[in-house]
């Protein structure tokens, strides 16, 4: 009696205890695998391998996401914008910072348990900022890509460097801005540096040791399926960049990642062909990397339509069987559903205005229609969409995505050189606008936050139905937006834009439930977690991490 | 008819321009220009010229090498054209930069080109005498009715005092001879009136989906939210005139002189 009344005391103890210590996260594969048994924490970039970017959290409700209450807020202190993802094992939150900070706290105070800093070399060349999307976690270890091509493992308990291993020259231009994909003990990363002629790859690593499992060439090299592609060394800088974290399907042991423009980006003229896997999806053997299958919305690019994107995995029924498929809202304006186990082009369907292709053949190949010189291309350089996730709601039925309206660019054709490290972009490009000089959609926003003006083009976030890849609703921004998606098992889609406003809209309607404005471009989707039973929504707009919740 | 004015002058000359010009706008610094006639021909070849030549160090932009920024006309020790044939052709061994053998007429579209701004619309525009030009700007254009030498003027007329360093010589142009094509959408003048009967006319200065700020004539900031506003009109054209068939040609490349002058401090 007297050892079960200590026994009790002591898990009493235990219990009290347990919030005042940093818990002790051990994750594995087999943990994000079921990470929607879990939604408390949110354990990789896309919040499972599926990258749904779904939480089955039901506690903010469209009911009551009226009255979400901003509980916490960390400020960054460093200048630009901050595109990071968190993690959240456990009650802490991992979330890295520009350049290469990692900072891990306390998911339901905000208080900061430690920060590690990595400094990358001062020649490290990057296209369109000092980007990082996130760490990985595997075990009780964070994973990072670096500005310089490094992955550096960090102990997430202490904030100490584990291993740093460097994976390519960085005097060629390569880079990382992608948060790393953990798949059973592999780290899995891809390459950035598409505008400045690299030969992109994606490659795993040991999570123990760093040491190379496999490396994937995204452009073929001789001897390789798909060099005939390419018009003799062409190939040789023929960019395929692999910038943004892709997902993994357990059950076929396929890893899904979406490839970068060719090189040089404008100038299709110069690299003959289809230029393989450039702006493809590949999909690659998770033990071996080899290739299983691959689908190419853009053969020979001419508008840097990287399809740097999320695929974001689903089991549906299509036409009235049950499929394993994959989603893809695509730079290029389309919206498609593949096989995700053979491949297979389902549908293509625009859902931007789209004029630089017409329609698909029978093999899902697009009819391309280049406009005359001078004459705008649709959707613009930046694309009816880009990198920032999407979401899917199994209940809904219904995929969410930040998209680009009525944006076209003309585009300058040139013969680029190439030249190691140096931009290799062959031309160039001009939004279409009502007067020469108006701001205009593009990366970053140098004028104020609300100095803007929809004559150029304005954001909207669109929730499409796979079945038909038309649109279910649509909720207009007055700018552009980067801001991504999440959505719940309550029926709330959250997302924002470079206005500063987070929205929560109703998953179904797209009717406006709950907004806040937050002063600062919002750049990264929202996540949400739970801790001690509270379910939290996070979001970065500027340079501050704000975390809501409803109040008790 | 307009007078022609000699196409080289010597670099001193243009100092002592220059000098004068400082003097008259009260220490403003003012970014000397020739009196050049800068044409569609030149400016596309020198595009063509800068791309295959000059963009690998300088980038698209002309901003890539640090303290340089050709299409802002920013440059370390060049001032007039002259200036930048001789560092193109003899180079700068120190800072990296090779000595380039051109002809003198790919010399002169190079110019053309970063003196359009980077035009690549390559929209012909002369500029003229900064001095001249100046005053057009206070007497014939009456332009000093509206736009003040720095801050804003009446009816919000933009400060002009950066407009050297904001806007493209042929964007300028472009707002003295067609300024409703011109005019920033941003910029359009409001009139919105409330639910609650009031009227608020002046220019917009900011939008976003859910309010607008306008500053009226007065100067008074108003700052309105949409779910307030019953109508809501946007006007199509400028509040400026056009000065085309008004100025003639050669007072026209003086007024532009000025302006592309007027880089603020």
């Amino acid at each position: 009696m007297r050892a079960q009344i200590a026994t009790m005391f002591a898990a009493l103890a235990l219990f009290l205890l347990a919030p005042l210590t940093a818990p002790a996260a051990e994750v594995s594969s087999a943990r994000i695998t079921a990470a929607a048994s879990e939604p408390q924490n949110w354990l990789t970039y896309g919040g499972a391998y599926n990258s749904q970017r779904y939480s089955a959290l039901t506690q903010i409700t469209p009911a009551n996401v009226g009255k979400l209450k901003s509980q916490w807020v960390l400020q960054d202190n460093v200048i630009g914008v901050w595109q990071s993802n968190p993690l959240v094992i456990d009650g802490v939150m991992y979330v890295t910072q520009r350049p290469n900070d990692v900072i891990a706290l306390d998911a339901k105070t905000g208080k900061v348990f430690w920060q590690y800093r990595y400094t990358p070399s001062a020649d490290a060349k990057v296209c369109c900022g000092s980007n990082n999307r996130g760490v990985a976690m595997l075990g009780d270890t964070l994973y990072m890509g670096t500005l310089d091509a490094h992955v550096v493992a960090i102990d997430a308990r202490t904030g100490t460097r584990l291993w740093d291993k460097a994976l390519a020259d960085l005097n060629l231009g390569y880079s990382i801005t992608m948060a790393p994909l953990v798949v059973k003990d592999e780290i899995v990363v891809g390459l950035g540096g598409g505008e400045f002629g690299i030969r992109g790859f994606i490659t795993a690593l040991d999570a123990r040791t760093g040491a190379e499992k496999w490396k994937f060439y995204t452009i073929p090299g001789p001897g390789e399926p798909g060099h005939d592609t390419w018009r003799e060394t062409d190939w040789q800088h023929g960019g395929g960049s692999a910038w943004v974290t892709g997902s993994y399907d357990p059950s076929l042991n396929l890893i899904y990642w979406g490839i970068g423009n060719p090189g040089p980006d404008w100038n299709a003229a110069q690299r003959p062909g289809d230029n393989l896997y450039s702006d493809s999806v590949i999909a690659l053997d998770a033990d071996t990397g080899k290739l299983k299958w691959h689908y190419q919305f853009t053969p020979n690019d001419n508008y840097d339509y990287d399809s740097v994107q999320v695929p974001v995995l689903a089991d549906i029924a299509w036409q009235g069987r049950p499929t394993k498929v994959m989603m893809w809202a695509n730079r290029n304006g389309n919206f498609y559903v593949l096989d995700r186990a053979t491949g297979k082009f389902l549908s293509g369907t625009p859902f931007v205005k789209v004029n630089w292709m017409s329609g698909f053949d029978a093999n899902g190949r697009p009819i391309q229609t280049p406009q005359p010189t001078g004459a705008a291309t649709y959707p613009g350089n930046q694309g009816g969409t880009n990198w920032f996730p999407p979401a899917f709601n199994p209940k809904t039925g219904l995929f969410y995505v930040s998209a680009w309206e009525n944006y076209g660019t003309i585009y300058r054709r040139e013969q680029a050189t190439y030249e190691a490290g140096k931009v290799f972009v062959g031309g160039g490009g001009a939004v279409v606008a009502p007067a020469p000089g108006s701001p205009t959609p593009g990366i970053g926003r140098k004028n104020l936050i609300n100095n803007w003006t929809s004559e150029t083009g304005n954001g909207a976030a669109v929730a499409i139905d796979p079945k038909t890849g038309k649109r279910a609703w649509t909720f207009p921004q007055y700018d552009v937006t980067e801001a991504g998606m999440m959505t719940s098992a309550s029926g709330l889609v959250f997302t924002g834009g470079r206005e500063g406003y987070v929205y929560a809209l109703d998953a179904k309607t797209g009717k406006e439930l709950w907004k806040a404005h937050l002063g600062g471009q919002i750049n990264m989707a929202p996540i949400t977690y739970a801790v001690d039973g509270k379910q939290f929504v996070a979001v970065i707009a500027g340079r501050t991490l704000v975390s809501f919740a409803l109040e008790n | 008819m307009p007078i022609e004015r000699p196409i080289r002058r010597t670099r001193t000359l243009l100092l002592s321009g220059a000098f004068a010009a400082l003097a008259v706008l009260g220490g403003r610094a003012a970014a000397q220009v020739d009196d050049h006639s800068y044409s569609a021909t030149d400016i596309q070849a020198g595009f063509r010229i800068y791309s295959a030549q000059c963009q690998l160090c300088h980038g698209p932009g002309g901003d890539q090498i640090a303290g340089v920024n050709l299409a802002r006309q920013r440059f370390k020790r060049a001032v007039s054209d002259d200036d930048i044939k001789a560092t193109v052709t003899s180079g700068l061994p120190a800072a990296g930069m090779p000595a380039f053998r051109f002809q003198p007429a790919e010399l002169n579209s190079i110019v053309a080109f970063i003196r359009s701004g980077f035009d690549t619309s390559a929209t012909p525009f002369k500029l003229g005498d900064a001095g001249r030009g100046r005053a057009v700007f206070e007497g014939k254009g009456g332009c000093t009715a509206c736009h003040q030498p720095r801050g804003e003027g009446r009816l919000n007329a933009p400060s002009l005092a950066e407009v050297g360093a904001n806007r493209q010589p042929v964007e300028i142009q472009r707002y003295l001879l067609e300024p409703d094509k011109a005019m920033l959408p941003i910029n359009r003048r409001a009139t919105i009136t409330t639910r609650d009967g009031r009227t608020v006319q002046g220019r917009r200065l900011n939008e976003d989906s859910y309010s607008v700020q306008v500053r009226d004539a007065d100067q008074r900031l108003h700052s309105i939210a949409k779910a307030d506003i019953r109508t809501y009109d946007l006007a199509r054209t400028s509040g400026m005139p056009s000065y085309a068939g008004k100025l003639s040609e050669g007072e026209l490349a003086d007024l532009m002189a000025y302006l592309v002058s007027l880089k603020g401090n």
